[in-house]
């Protein structure tokens, strides 16, 4: 057992983690404005791996328009899922199990559409920037550096556009006071609208950055669901703070798993964690309602 | 100004209000008085649109509230400071002004409106950065008051300032709603403290289980035997 590999796959957990606080941080934005849990988030993920796939093979995209594309058609697609199914839902009394359900029908849905209409061999996308560099002493590859840029980049952005815009302001005052913040103007239909696009364009970003690792396929977004909702838990549901720091912390504790056990054990790491939490600090890092 | 003609509320399947009618002229302050559950909230809840009418009709200078959004009502410059202040808890006293400009008219000249209200509430000014669930009663009172008059609205409706609040306090807003009157708003007030909504109020409505039971100028109410009786405590 070497410091040196321990590193190594510290280094791969914290980039892979970036993208789990990615992914975790559109459902737990989504579960802080509207209390609802989305079951198909992770096939938003997969159609931004999709999207990814066709605009850079089919059309021969350079991969910044990919990642656009991918953002765009899953921002518009999040609007109209929340439009045509979830606010039917939403707004009937008494049925607040339903649009869950309606989420979980969703995701079965995408996950045969894809399969049926794409086939099930899994497709390579190119990494972005080949190479590799020299990151303390350790040889990191591009991909791997970009990954983590951008996370950095996405998330002090967002958080900032949540903190000062006008449109952050609505969405934080209707996460807390639904009534109030309505008495005071605000749509709360749209700030749910908006809500949800941005949520499912987090998640085709995410995709689009792995892709090149893990391949693009119909069920590429479970993994990436499973350890959003334990992410969500660690953190806090609704904290955007929580999710951050819940998915750096995911990430490492599967590298670390890798290293310790092997890299078949690192679910059972994880999950572990995650009954471990449920058990002994159900609220997560942060609580609940950070918004 | 706010006319209120013939409203039926329910809750549910439990009817709230019956035939309530109300009006409130320009510069007015016009109070509410009843018990627990007599209908007060639900009154105002009815005018901000939160509560659907089955019956009648709501207007403020012409424009029927009860046809259109919620969230447009403030644009008609109506303002709601609700039951037990409504702030947002995990937002700083600043954030929770900032959302009160949040319509687009108030929001390009959301820093004066906020100093303005901070200029008449300067103890707002030094929590400017707590949160607002960490303020005391009173200051979240003023917090929500303040919250509702960054918009400069023509209207507001108060429900319920008085509610937990000690007696200097209590005065204290009740001073700070005497003011923002002399400014032009009009004010529909909610009270169950009688005596002192009466004391501010130019006109009153006393409200029993949903029924419009009394109204008239506030010092004829006062003097009302009845009304001395239920709800002045003499």
């Amino acid at each position: 057992m070497n410091l040196k590999l321990i590193a190594e796959q510290m280094l791969n957990g914290i980039v892979l983690g970036s993208m789990y606080a990615l992914v975790a941080s559109g459902l737990t934005l989504i579960w802080g404005t509207m209390k609802m849990l989305n079951f198909a988030h992770g096939e938003l993920y997969m159609m931004g791996g999709y999207v990814l796939y066709f605009s850079l093979i089919l059309l021969g995209l350079h991969p910044f328009w990919g990642i656009l594309i991918a953002m765009i058609i899953a921002f518009v697609f999040g609007l109209l899922m929340e439009k045509m199914i979830l606010r039917p839902l939403l707004d009937k009394p008494g049925w607040h199990v339903s649009p869950i359900v309606a989420t979980l029908g969703i995701s079965i849905f995408l996950q045969n559409f894809a399969l049926k209409a794409w086939g099930e061999r899994f497709k390579s996308v190119p990494y972005f920037i080949e190479g590799t560099m020299d990151l303390f002493g350790f040889r990191v590859a591009y991909q791997r550096v970009l990954i983590l840029v951008v996370a950095a980049i996405v998330m002090v952005g967002f958080w900032l556009y949540v903190k000062r815009s006008r449109f952050g302001i609505a969405l934080r005052a209707t996460a807390q006071d639904r009534d109030a913040a309505t008495l005071l103007g605000i749509n709360s239909h749209r700030v749910y609208l908006l809500t949800f696009g941005i949520s499912s364009a987090l998640a085709a970003l995410a995709a689009t950055m792995l892709a090149p690792i893990f391949l693009v396929n119909p069920w590429m977004g479970i993994p990436p669901q499973l350890k959003a909702f334990i992410v969500v838990v660690l953190g806090g549901l609704g904290s955007f703070g929580g999710a951050i720091l819940g998915g750096f912390l995911l990430g490492c504790i599967e590298s670390l798993a890798t290293v310790f056990l092997s890299s078949e054990w690192k679910d059972v790491a994880a999950f572990a964690v995650l009954i471990a939490f449920l058990i002994f600090k159900p609220s997560g890092f942060f609580g609940t309602k950070e918004w | 100004m706010l006319k209120i003609k013939n409203i039926d509320v329910f809750h549910g399947d439990a009817q709230a209000l019956w035939d309530v009618s109300l009006a409130v002229e320009k510069k007015e302050i016009v109070t509410m008085l009843g018990a627990n559950g007599a209908g007060k909230s639900t009154t105002l809840r009815a005018i901000s649109g939160l509560l659907k009418l089955n019956k009648g009709s709501i207007s403020l200078a012409g424009v029927r509230l009860d046809k259109i959004e919620p969230y447009q009502i403030i644009l008609h410059g109506l303002s709601h400071v609700p039951e037990g202040r409504r702030l947002f808890p995990s937002m700083t006293v600043m954030e929770n002004l900032m959302v009160g400009a949040y319509v687009s008219s108030a929001w390009k000249s959301r820093s004066s409106a906020v100093n303005e209200m901070t200029e008449i509430f300067p103890i707002l000014k030094e929590r400017r950065n707590q949160l607002a669930g960490t303020l005391s009663g009173g200051e979240q009172q003023m917090c929500a008051i303040a919250r509702a008059m960054v918009s400069q609205p023509k209207v507001l409706l108060l429900d319920e300032p008085s509610l937990g609040l000690a007696p200097v306090i209590v005065e204290r807003i009740f001073e700070v709603i005497q003011r923002i009157n002399r400014r032009g708003v009009t004010i529909l007030l909610v009270e169950q403290n009688a005596h002192i909504a009466l004391q501010i109020a130019h006109r009153g409505y006393v409200i029993e289980t949903g029924h419009v039971v009394r109204e008239g100028p506030a010092f004829q109410l006062l003097q009302d035997q009845y009304i001395k009786q239920a709800y002045l405590g003499l």
